[in-house]
């Protein structure tokens, strides 16, 4: 690379960077944070700025005053597709002991719920993520309730863990977030119709969404001496 | 706008002026932010991206004036410490907050209202959720740090029962209570639409109201019929927007606040009632260039 690449090449970073930090008009990067690499995930976000969600829920869940904390709510740990989300969000509360109800927001189209719903399972999801791996002393699970969530909910697709890990902070990793979720999804038309992956990756999201600290602890025990 | 104004059309409007921002200003000097006829403030909420703590006073005060404001209605948060953190259980974090409180001098809030004197806005009220958690010396303190800032008025959405509790206080410290609104028609004991309002207003002729035109929409009144009939009790509104039906907030002009017509009702019955712009619509934008669309909205709802 020449010297007049690599300063034309330090320009276009530190341009890029500056870019980055200072934002653009009309885009509050210091709020709503930087650009997404998924561009599907970055709309949801700014869906749900732009209809006022944050205000009360928080951008990342964050639970504030009185309203609810959907990165522990049951609802919204049921929810598959806006299913229970998307009808609560057309009515809202009227009917509430709090002091300010639950709007209702019966003028979004139905992508436009989907993409608010969207963005509260990924904010959950990586919440929960962060949540559960700082959470508590691993050696606390019991095996056997391990074995039992284990036949209750894995074995249907897991009949032989031998492949884990035994070392039980990696297997906690391994359990909240198999490394296939990672892939970049892809609207390739066989990517697409490759549906078993996609249910197991719709699978695993919902479970990271409601697993508890004490399920996690119990499933590494009984994985890890398995 | 000032350089199109004859110097009669311009008399008429510091007239104007000097009445509706009898509130807060001394006779000599007009508000920044008082606009063709309307004195216009902050309910600096609006500032999504700034945490509403001490540290960020600083910010504030430098937004607002880059806003344009002259004017503004304080949250207490932005005078008082946090006591939460790790390990503090929110009972005892209240309880060093109420200590705060009662023990705080005044001279710390007459602080405060310098660092907001300085940059020439004007602490109109302060807001306050009490709540029955509060005790009486700690809504004592809270009305005394209130006049201490230089408020005219102390603000909170407390329903009726806690506001019967504040008529004593109000009485003593000399300024009013103001009774803010939501659209939480189902509570019996909130403050959410017109019935509500004359109750709470009976409790003390020291109450006013703080109408919240997008809640009192949102709730399905009638802000116009609300001014018409009760403005001589209305301090301020705050001004934004929502739809009907409980329905969602929305930029200026997009939901069903009839806020054109709110300000030229203030601005032509003359009435000294203080515009406090706040939404809670969502925006991809900064914080101070949303509160600016909002304030040109206004400005040109009076142009």
């Amino acid at each position: 690379m020449s010297r007049c690449q690599v300063v034309c090449a330090a320009i276009l970073v530190t341009g890029s960077l500056w870019a980055q930090s200072a934002g653009t008009p009309g885009y509050d990067i210091n709020y709503i944070g930087p650009r997404m690499a998924d561009p599907i995930l970055q709309h949801s976000k700014e869906m749900y700025v732009l209809y006022g969600c944050t205000y009360c829920h928080g951008l990342y869940l964050e639970s504030r005053g009185e309203a609810t904390d959907l990165m522990h709510s049951r609802l919204v740990g049921r929810d598959e597709n806006a299913n229970l989300i998307g009808p609560l969000l057309r009515a809202g509360i009227p009917q509430t002991a709090k002091l300010s109800p639950m709007p209702q927001f019966s003028d979004l189209s139905d992508q436009q719920i989907s993409a608010i719903a969207t963005w509260i399972h990924y904010a959950r999801q990586q919440g929960r993520y962060k949540e559960l791996m700082e959470g508590k002393d691993l050696s606390s699970g019991s095996a056997e309730a391990g074995k039992a969530y284990f036949e209750r909910t894995c074995i249907s697709c897991h009949s032989m863990p031998g492949d884990l890990t035994r070392d039980p902070g990696a297997l906690r990793a391994s359990i909240l977030r198999p490394k296939f979720l990672d892939t970049p999804a892809s609207w390739q038309i066989d990517r697409l119709r490759d549906t078993k992956t996609a249910a197991a990756r719709e699978r695993h999201l919902a479970l990271l969404e409601n697993y508890s600290a004490d399920d996690v602890a119990n499933l590494i025990a009984y994985l890890s001496v398995k | 706008m000032m350089t199109a104004l004859t110097r009669r059309d311009f008399g008429k409007c510091a007239l104007a002026g000097l009445t509706a921002s009898a509130w807060a200003q001394p006779a000599a000097a007009v508000n920044r932010s008082f606009i063709s006829g309307v004195q216009f403030g902050l309910q600096p909420f609006c500032y999504h991206d700034l945490a509403m703590n001490r540290e960020n006073r600083p910010t504030l005060v430098k937004r607002l004036v880059q806003n344009g404001f002259g004017m503004v209605e304080l949250h207490a948060t932005w005078c008082e410490p946090r006591f939460d953190a790790p390990g503090v259980s929110a009972e005892m974090a209240r309880e060093k907050l109420r200590n705060w409180r009662v023990t705080t001098p005044v001279d710390y809030y007459r602080n405060i209202k310098k660092e907001f004197d300085d940059a020439g806005v004007t602490i109109f009220t302060y807001w306050v959720g009490i709540n029955e958690t509060y005790t009486d010396a700690e809504i004592d303190a809270t009305y005394e740090a209130a006049k201490a800032l230089g408020a005219k008025g102390a603000v909170g959405s407390q329903g009726l029962a806690v506001s019967q509790r504040l008529v004593p206080f109000t009485a003593k410290h000399g300024i009013f209570t103001g009774l803010h609104n939501h659209d939480n028609l189902s509570d019996p004991d909130a403050l959410s639409n017109e019935a509500s309002f004359d109750k709470g207003l009976a409790y003390s002729p020291n109450f006013k109201a703080t109408l919240d035109v997008r809640h009192f929409t949102a709730g399905n009144g009638d802000c116009i019929g609300f001014l018409e009939r009760h403005h001589e009790r209305v301090s301020s509104v705050h001004l934004g927007d929502r739809r009907r039906n409980n329905g969602r907030s929305a930029p200026f002009g997009e939901g069903d606040a009839p806020i054109i017509q709110i300000l030229r009702l203030i601005r032509d019955n003359r009435w000294p009632i203080v515009a406090l712009l706040e939404f809670e619509h969502g925006t991809l934008r900064t914080g101070v260039e949303e509160v600016q669309l909002m304030f040109d909205y206004c400005k040109r709802a009076l142009a």
